[in-house]
């Protein structure tokens, strides 16, 4: 005689399945652990630290030499004889010189000028790979030197005392480009997972043992917990040991997890959908790259700070990012509840169409 | 109490109508041969009768349960072995059984004693994706019985197999027949369906032709002859006697009591002839 089963022993006994099937896959048994190790050593090579100091190139040399004296934190000053000399440095043909993407040629007698108040030019030299704002902060610079070396104040008042700062003002403690890559790794490492929890679903589905577990008492609201909570499991844990190998579980670690938990189930929620929608491993490969390269957006306007535009916003990835990087700088939960609702509300969306995906796929001829 | 009671179910896949209102039942102990054309309606019964589908209107019953209101109840009392060999080919034989076992709840599962009776007892530990084709269906058929069965359902269970593979399945199916075991059954080997059937059902385009035992059937609808040959100064000669005349018994009389005779043979219309008369289209097409 049988004996009655439990909804939960139904859904241990699919996961311990799952598991048995995924330790024989080879693909995603070499995957797994190549993508954490790959990505740990990714992380562990980006700098560290932000280099703020600007070298830049002044001719001829007695005014950078007087200029060095004026002292700037984070300005360097390297002196050149001649403007030639200056031009070749900036243009890379100077071997002896050292790196310099920027050089200010100052004509013999603008000390004189500018103390007489009188009209200078200056010619700036920019290599073609410096930003537009950096240009315009060397013209800047320029003018401010010339009026502290003539004395006189600047004409035009700054509007620094005006300046409002939005969000946590990091001035002075720039965001290092490992942190800024952090986020970005989460997300892959995720996204890995994802496509080893679709690969299963698409074999489950392509074989059609589906069909023979329902008809079983599994009801597909079974399958759909049981996959869901081992792909969550599964990419959760590979994004906690990422964080744990990368020293990166500071700042508000509960926030945090929450926010790489949320991640986890939304990249389960879209295994789900493009395993069942998927016709086979291939369509369910493509499936996953068209929906989860999207949501890596927000992850990689991270890396471009104000290069992302306003829809960016409307992904279902973006709270869980930022709630990432607010938790990973200390914010606490009411700060990042509004990230924490939207995710978990796309969470809900993604995982109800993951669960109409899979009943049209076990409901059709 | 039937264990299989469908009356008038219908069922579409958007505009087309798989099942136009079809009835039958199936005793305890009873093996109903269902046979039709690919695209009858088959299919679309099983997987209403195992709880794949919903029924747009009829009701369907399995052990008195119905299958859209208590699905897991009927579920856990049924067996199913399908058409496509859809087994977990990363894991092995018995692996796949106990999977399938922890699914119903069974307590002690005779797994060996299972893959015995469908001769894989030796290739237990293997996996299912170095199994041949007759292997698997087999192990389908041991995963069908897992779970102590009361309605087996079998969709084409010995298409493509080989003569031994097809003839232990076919044990299997009487063997559980006796058992009190319902069995309904689709398959396309008109002998098969005749060997093992207590009744047939003819299906075609949705609609239920007839049902009845192979016998009635063959009787009501087929021809009844009897071909005698006879040898004469070297030569063959044939008689074909048809028995539906009044004077059959004459002329069968004269027929064999002609000198010279050499073989009487009975005919008796195969089920496929019956179905194509009645409906009107072969059963492979």
């Amino acid at each position: 005689m049988n004996r009655p089963v439990s909804r939960l022993a139904i859904i241990a006994a699919i996961i311990r399945k799952d598991l048995l099937e995924f330790s024989r896959d080879r693909l995603w048994m070499i995957l797994t652990p190549l993508t954490l190790v790959m990505f740990t050593a990714i992380f562990w090579l980006m700098p560290y630290q932000v280099e703020e100091t600007v070298t830049v190139g002044v001719a001829p040399g007695a005014l950078g030499r007087a200029l060095e004296l004026l002292g700037s934190p984070g300005l360097r000053l390297v002196a050149f004889a001649s403007e030639a000399e200056l031009a070749a440095a900036v243009a890379g043909e100077q071997p002896d010189a050292p790196p310099l993407s920027i050089g200010l040629a100052f004509p013999e007698d603008f000390l004189l000028r500018a103390a007489r108040g009188q009209p200078a030019t200056v010619r700036v030299y920019v290599d073609a790979l410096v930003p537009p704002e950096v240009r315009h902060a060397m013209t800047s610079a320029v003018r401010e030197v010339a009026y502290t070396l003539s004395g006189a104040p600047l004409p035009v008042s700054l509007l620094a005392a005006e300046e409002v700062v939005l969000g946590t003002d990091r001035m002075g403690q720039q965001i290092p480009p490992r942190e800024r890559f952090r986020p970005l790794l989460v997300f892959l490492v995720l996204m890995v997972e994802a496509l080893a929890l679709a690969s299963l679903i698409a074999a489950e589905v392509s074989s059609r043992t589906i069909a023979a577990l329902l008809v079983t008492p599994v009801r597909s609201a079974d399958i759909l917990a049981a996959k869901g909570l081992l792909g969550t499991v599964l990419a959760f844990a590979q994004a906690f040991l990422l964080l744990l190998v990368t020293h990166s579980l500071g700042g508000n670690t509960a926030a945090l997890l929450l926010a790489v938990l949320l991640g986890a189930l939304l990249v389960s929620g879209i295994g789900l959908y493009t395993g069942a929608a998927g016709k086979d491993f291939i369509g369910t490969l493509f499936l996953g790259a068209l929906f989860m390269f999207p949501l890596m957006i927000p992850a990689f306007a991270l890396l471009f700070p104000g290069t992302a535009s306003a829809w960016v916003q409307v992904l279902p990835s973006y709270g869980i990012i930022q709630a990432m990087v607010g938790a990973s700088h200390g914010q606490g939960f009411v700060e990042l509840a509004g990230y924490f609702t939207s995710a978990a509300l796309w969470v809900v969306a993604v995982f109800a169409l993951g669960w109409l995906a899979l009943q049209r796929k076990v409901t059709s001829p | 109490m039937p264990a299989i009671s469908v009356e008038n179910i219908r069922f579409s896949y958007g505009k087309l109508e798989a099942l136009k209102g079809i009835s039958f039942t199936v005793a305890p102990g009873e093996v109903l041969g269902f046979l039709g054309p690919n695209g009858a309606g088959k299919s679309t019964t099983i997987k209403i009768l195992t709880g794949q589908l919903t029924p747009q209107a009829g009701v369907a019953q399995v052990l008195g349960l119905d299958v859209t209101k208590e699905r897991t109840a009927f579920k856990a009392r049924i067996g199913v072995c399908f058409e496509e060999k859809n087994l977990y080919q990363a894991m092995s034989g018995e692996e796949n059984l106990r999977f399938f076992a922890s699914l119903f709840g069974v307590r002690r599962p005779d797994v060996m004693g299972l893959l015995q009776q469908v001769g894989l007892a030796d290739r237990a530990r293997d996996r299912v994706s170095q199994y041949s084709k007759g292997m698997r269906q087999r192990l389908m058929m041991a995963r069908a019985l897992i779970n102590n069965p009361e309605v087996l359902f079998l969709d084409e269970p010995t298409e493509g197999l080989d003569p031994v593979s097809a003839q232990t399945i076919r044990g299997i199916i009487q063997e559980q027949a006796e058992r009190g075991v319902a069995v309904l059954l689709t398959t396309h080997d008109m002998w098969e369906a005749d060997e093992l059937s207590d009744r047939v059902a003819f299906i075609n385009e949705g609609q239920l032709y007839a049902i009845d035992t192979p016998e009635v059937l063959k009787l009501q609808h087929g021809k009844r002859a009897v071909r005698v040959r006879r040898q004469l100064d070297g030569m063959v000669s044939e008689v074909v006697v048809p028995l539906e005349t009044p004077e059959a018994g004459q002329q069968l009389k004269e027929a064999v009591s002609a000198p010279g005779l050499l073989t009487i043979h009975t005919e008796e219309a195969t089920l496929e002839e019956v179905f194509i008369q009645m409906t009107g289209r072969g059963l492979r097409g």
